[in-house]
């Protein structure tokens, strides 16, 4: 897909003057169309084919993260995000106060280009080699009525929203509980979401429609979607028949797993959840 | 002469000369009056600190084009607006310029920096403006 870049544009620092730079110098070497942020944020109209059609990224300079904003405030799908300052820092590079990109600062630009260019080629491996994630074989069982629920005793968290997440190291694989799959019953259609797309936690990550009704897979870690499951695209139904191994949805490169995890539950707990639920759908 | 503080804005046009000049109008202006600048998006974006600082302030906006993006953001954050200059209205005086590019202006587009700064400057009491 084409690539839209939309970057803050700042005037008055040099880390938002840098932000510039790299727009301009996407534009030229990889064909990116810049989005100016005001006429933007004043006509969004006059971008809307443009951002349809592609892939979004966002550049800011500082921690204010204006462009963001702009981007949160209408709505728009963001595909990558990049903060100069925090590659300025990860980098170990000074850059100081000039509004005059200096050799340095360009420096800094030309990384930020190999990164984002490595990225891509990153993506494009990993959608084709499945990560070391083996199906779980010890379960919890829950039974409702006629109904029973299975849920991964170890090595698994769970959202509220029924998802799942197992993570091996910096990397995590994510998909829907066996209670949404058999709530859905037979899986008809995915949506993946975009490879590559930075996400926060409960962000959508994909969906899911059946004849009965459709579902937004609302993922339980934050990071980047370094991976999707591309062969539910054709085969959907391996959600319903094995939502915790080869009916995942998506790998996530993992931002920040450490708080992520104050808002996921183990199975014992997450059991109960599934209970309740099972109550309330009979109802 | 007003005693309130100077912040000259441009547009935040990107990818198009008039925006590149707009801009470097904005820093050689600010540097001849010794004026502040101000990124547009902050402000279009919602700070706080960043409508504070205009109302307090009389702002000169330098637009590329005839949107106004700029005067018009200014004024619908509560700003006033002392003096707007379109960058388009400078190439009247320039028919044939070649200006240059969105990423680098060529002598005539600099020519046309020179002139939007210094009526700026000279606007500002900077009459010592080369």
């Amino acid at each position: 897909m084409k690539r839209v870049v939309l970057p803050c544009n700042g005037l008055d620092k040099a880390f938002g003057v840098l932000s510039c730079e790299l727009a301009l110098k996407l534009c030229e070497t990889n064909g990116a169309q810049i989005v100016c942020p005001v006429l933007l944020n004043n006509s969004p109209a006059r971008y809307e084919k443009t951002l349809a059609e592609s892939d979004l990224l966002v550049i800011d300079g500082c921690p204010t993260r204006c462009a963001s904003k702009l981007a949160n405030n209408l709505g728009l799908k963001v595909d990558d995000k990049i903060l100069v300052s925090e590659q300025a820092k990860s980098s170990g590079l000074e850059i100081g106060d000039s509004l005059r990109p200096d050799p340095v600062g360009m420096q800094l630009v030309d990384m930020m280009i190999n990164d984002l260019a490595a990225r891509e080629s990153d993506i494009s491996t990993q959608e084709l080699i499945p990560g070391d994630f083996e199906s779980p074989v010890d379960f919890l069982s829950v039974t409702h009525d006629k109904f029973i629920f299975k849920i991964p005793s170890q090595g698994y968290l769970f959202s509220e929203n029924d998802t799942w997440v197992r993570v091996i190291g910096s990397r995590a694989r994510v998909g829907v509980t066996d209670f949404v799959q058999q709530n859905l019953t037979d899986i008809t259609y995915f949506e993946p979401a975009q490879a590559g797309s930075q996400i926060e936690q409960f962000d959508e990550v994909g969906s899911l429609e059946s004849g009965k009704s459709m579902t937004d897979v609302l993922s339980p870690v934050s990071g980047r979607i370094i991976a999707v499951n591309i062969r539910l695209a054709d085969s959907p139904e391996l959600v319903n028949e094995d939502p915790y191994g080869n009916g995942w949805i998506a790998e996530i490169e993992l931002a920040d797993f450490d708080s992520d995890k104050e808002l996921l539950l183990d199975a014992q707990s997450y059991s109960r959840i599934v209970e309740k639920k099972a109550a309330e759908v009979q109802k | 002469m007003s005693k309130r503080k100077t912040i000259i804005m441009p547009c935040s046009g990107i990818g198009k000369v008039h925006g590149l000049i707009a801009r470097e109008a904005t820093y050689a202006a600010a540097d001849m009056a010794n004026a502040e600048t101000l990124c547009l998006a902050l402000l279009v974006s919602g700070d706080k600190d960043a409508r504070a600082k205009i109302k307090d302030a009389d702002c000169i906006a330098i637009d590329g084009c005839p949107k106004l993006c700029a005067a018009k953001n200014v004024e619908m954050a509560g700003g006033r607006v002392v003096k707007s200059v379109r960058v388009v209205d400078s190439f009247r005086g320039h028919r044939g310029a070649e200006p240059g590019t969105a990423t680098a202006l060529a002598d005539d587009g600099w020519k046309i920096v020179r002139e939007i700064a210094a009526d700026i400057a000279c606007g500002l009491g900077k009459s010592e403006v080369k």
